[in-house]
């Protein structure tokens, strides 16, 4: 028992040393962009925590007032605090992002993996439907999703989804073909074992690693596509907060009221390119260029 | 000078009609003779300020689906390649067009006009009493090609009859008296088009639409501009244009920049000598730096149609709880930054003759009203959220609006109407809508809106006829969305409608206005406006106040060479 206790200890404790070591050797940059997703999930699980304000709350007295101590990003058309908006709308514009890419990439794996293994017809026809998808731009993709089913959250979860879905199908079959070439599944199938087992135990876990990768770039992408569509006005209904909205609502204001144009704009840029540093981080340590010790 | 001239004719018409009612056709000649020498000596006056290969960059706000039609935006456009029968002065009084002069029987029935001689369409077609009974014929008649969305409303169930009596000689009957019928004629829809090329059918005409007026459409590039250039044989320019003959630029390239920012951007760098409307933002800006002008348009002001055919709004008392429910004149405040008056009347434009002014200050922003009402209405239950419901179905409203009929800055309006209505207990939604959805009929179902933001332009209150004109004998009135069915109202606009005193008319049409605020089938925040901002060296672009405020750019010319 004694023993046993000793020996978890130090185990914990090696871990703990291993990962504080790791943690010594990450670049500034992703701890800077760990911080701020942080804060961005912060403020989509409990925005209270972080708001100054209720987004809502109208103050016809003080319109488009200038960043101030009391409103640190200043305020709207309606007096309300952009601060509190932007955090308000995180919730909204993460959804966006995370769901879009979930779903973009369940069907890119669907899609992706059925062209790879099954190669043929199958193959081809698959092929030619991503190439006719990607003829299209993604934008128009999603545009088309949003008038025919209208505006709302989960509207946009699907046009943004599938809009940025062809791409990622391509990049899937391509790693199925090039793992299902390689010696390590030759000898499985050799070995005699399932085509469920192989696909599992060795295409699937092989194939997806850089998806992982793809999954923190694109949600960034997804939210810059979502607050594309809302800035056109095909978004969120008001008095959604949602970033693209607020982008939306400020450009007639962008040389009287530079705030409302900017702020959004800026919350949008950090959490684009922080997830974006968090997924190169990421891909780099897949590839091998950066080590643990 | 013709404005002048059009003036005195206009003196002299009132003062001879009061003395003369039956012996109109001697004021009708007085006045046409006063137009005539004006203007000749307006052409002589004007010598000189012809300027070739200079063209009007002008940037315009909305594109619609046809050059002309029923719509505002279509009506702008057509006014530049079309003449009217009769122009309309700021002040009411009817001037001469293309009707030189004009009689009515004593029974207010039947109108006889003289057209004016050597017009000619710009296909080459004479331009007589024949193409105006065509015309007429077409907007009223079954067929869809021809029908004209603005005149079918007013005139279809009070017309008898058009006809040609003589080559320059028009003769129209009613069923009944309709003493607004001059200004029906006047408005920009009713311009008369070439009876040949309406041949061509409605998708061509659409596309290339051919009229008598100042300038002729050359192209029209679809999402880009419209391409006009100047009828150089024009002779046949209304009797308050401030001259007679071709206009003086040889085009105008009216684009459409439906972004705000962009078009008044574009007047900023000198992309654009002409834009309209400024966005609120820029409204201080654009007085300080160019020249602005503006017309209120008549008709209804930008109002709320409530739709009143089902609960919640079918009880008067949660329309009026409605209406107390918001600050709706600080809301206009906070929205267009002091660039446009709260309107309180939503049944009459201020800019109409019959508008009552008091009534401005309506259904004043008042919570406590608003919660009694409510609750003498039964809605009293509330949920966590203050929201009331009422035998379990909560008060929920849905606006439905597009920037067809809701100006970009007006969006803000109706989400501070939102938030306020919510300390009421309305759980209000907002459902924007795009323009194109919009017109496929998208979130208008009978069951899909409770608010519906809208206008209706017209010179006043004759609108009525078609906004508040209840179901009758089983046909619906499309028009009318607030589904407000009052019958002792329909019986005050019908009387007023065929009054031909003056005073008496606008009496009768007051105590419908004051009926209509009472009921409150709609509210009302701001007016509808029309306003250009043009470069310095742009002179006399003016906004057909009489109408429904259409820019003329015939008399326009610029100061030195671009």
């Amino acid at each position: 028992m004694t023993y046993a206790t000793t020996s978890a200890g130090n185990e914990k404790a090696f871990v703990t040393a291993r990962v504080l070591t790791a943690a010594r050797t990450f670049p500034v940059l992703v701890y800077i962009a760990t911080a701020f997703i942080a804060f961005f999930f912060i403020a989509a699980v409990e925005q209270k925590l972080l708001q100054t304000h209720d987004p809502l709350a109208l103050d016809l007295m003080s319109p488009l007032q200038a960043p101030s101590r009391a409103h640190w990003l200043g305020t709207d058309q309606s007096g309300r605090d952009l601060y509190s908006r932007i955090v308000a709308g995180t919730g909204q514009s993460l959804s966006i992002g995370l769901g879009a890419t979930a779903l973009s990439l369940t069907v890119a794996l669907i899609l992706g993996v059925t062209a790879g293994l099954s190669g043929g017809w199958i193959d081809n026809v698959l092929s030619r439907f991503f190439d006719v998808l990607f003829a299209l731009p993604t934008l128009f993709l999603a545009l088309l999703f949003v008038s025919l089913f209208g505006t709302t959250v989960s509207t946009l979860i699907v046009a943004v989804g599938i809009g940025t879905s062809p791409g990622y199908a391509r990049m899937v079959r391509v790693q199925v073909l090039s793992v299902k070439a390689t010696g390590y599944v030759e000898a499985a199938k050799v070995l005699g074992h399932s085509p469920q087992r192989i696909l599992f135990n060795h295409i699937l876990p092989n194939a997806i690693g850089p998806l992982a990768t793809m999954f923190t770039l694109g949600i960034g992408q997804a939210i810059i596509w979502a607050s594309g569509l809302s800035f056109l006005g095909l978004g969120v209904a008001p008095p959604s907060s949602e970033w693209g909205a607020l982008l939306n609502a400020g450009r007639n204001y962008v040389i009287y009221a530079w705030w409302l144009e900017i702020m959004p704009g800026i919350a949008i840029a950090i959490f684009a390119l922080s997830v974006t540093v968090i997924g190169q981080y990421v891909q780099q340590r897949l590839e091998g260029r950066i080590d643990l010790p | 000078m013709s404005k002048l001239a059009a003036v005195h004719s206009a003196l002299l018409l009132k003062k001879l009609n009061r003395r003369l009612k039956s012996h109109a056709a001697i004021i009708a000649i007085a006045v046409s003779g006063l137009s005539i020498a004006s203007a000749m000596q307006t052409e002589d006056a004007s010598a000189g300020k012809s300027q070739s290969g200079v063209i009007i960059r002008y940037g315009h706000f909305q594109e619609p689906p046809c050059l002309y039609g029923g719509w505002v935006q279509q009506w702008y456009l057509q006014r530049q390649f079309s003449d009217n029968l009769v122009a309309r002065a700021e002040d009411g009084t009817i001037l001469p067009w293309l009707a030189t002069a004009w009689t009515v029987s004593d029974d207010r029935k039947k109108y006889t006009f003289q057209i004016k001689p050597d017009v000619k369409f710009t296909d080459g077609t004479v331009l007589d009493a024949q193409a105006i009974v065509d015309n007429i014929n077409g907007w009223l008649s079954d067929n869809a090609e021809l029908q004209n969305p603005t005149a079918g409303p007013y005139l279809r169930s009070l017309f008898e009859s058009a006809a040609a009596t003589g080559p320059l000689t028009l003769k129209i009957t009613l069923k009944t008296p309709f003493e607004p019928l001059l200004n029906v004629f006047a408005q920009s829809s009713q311009g008369i088009l070439s009876p040949t090329a309406l041949k061509r059918g409605k998708a061509v005409n659409c596309e290339s639409p051919i009229g008598s007026g100042a300038f002729i459409v050359e192209k029209w590039n679809r999402g880009k501009n419209v391409i006009f250039r100047r009828n150089p044989n024009y002779n046949s320019a209304p009797a308050n244009a401030k001259h007679q003959g071709p206009a003086y630029v040889e085009g105008i390239e009216w684009r459409f920049l439906a972004d705000p920012t962009i078009r008044y951007g574009s007047l900023l760098t000198g992309e654009s000598d002409v834009v309209y409307h400024i966005p609120a933002v820029n409204w201080q800006d654009a007085n300080s730096r160019f020249k602005v002008v503006r017309h209120i348009t008549g008709g209804t002001p930008l109002r709320l149609a409530l739709f009143s055919a089902r609960p919640p709004f079918d009880d008067m008392r949660v329309r009026q709880a409605f209406a107390y429910a918001s600050d709706r004149s600080a809301a206009v405040q906070a929205a267009f930054l002091g660039s446009l008056p709260y309107e309180g009347n939503f049944s009459l434009s201020q800019s109409s003759p019959e508008y009552i002014r008091e009534l401005s200050k309506s259904y004043s922003y008042d919570v406590d009203k608003a919660n009694k009402l409510l609750d003498k209405a039964g809605w009293t239950e509330r949920d966590a959220n203050g929201i009331r419901s009422k035998n379990g179905n909560p008060l929920i409203i849905r606006i439905t609006y597009t920037n067809a009929f809701s100006p970009p800055d007006g969006d803000q309006v109706l989400q501070i109407i939102q938030q306020q209505a919510k300390a009421a207990g309305f759980d209000v939604r907002l459902q924007p809508t795009n323009q194109a959805d919009f017109w496929a009929g998208k979130n208008l179902g009978p069951n899909d809106y409770e608010v519906l933001p809208l206008y209706w332009v017209a010179p006043g209150a004759e609108i009525y006829r078609i906004s508040y004109k209840p179901d009758l004998n089983g046909v619906r009135n499309p028009f009318n969305p607030s589904r407000y069915q009052d019958l002792t109202l329909w019986d005050i606009i019908q009387k007023a409608e065929q009054v031909a005193e003056k005073p008496e008319r606008i009496a009768l049409y007051q105590q419908a206005e004051r009926r209509i605020v009472e009921n409150a089938p709609s509210l009302s925040y701001t007016v509808l406006d029309v306003t250009l901002a043009s470069a310095d060296n742009v002179k006399d672009i003016w906004l057909d106040g009489g109408s429904v405020g259409e820019p003329v750019f015939s008399d326009a010319y610029f100061t030195d060479k671009k």
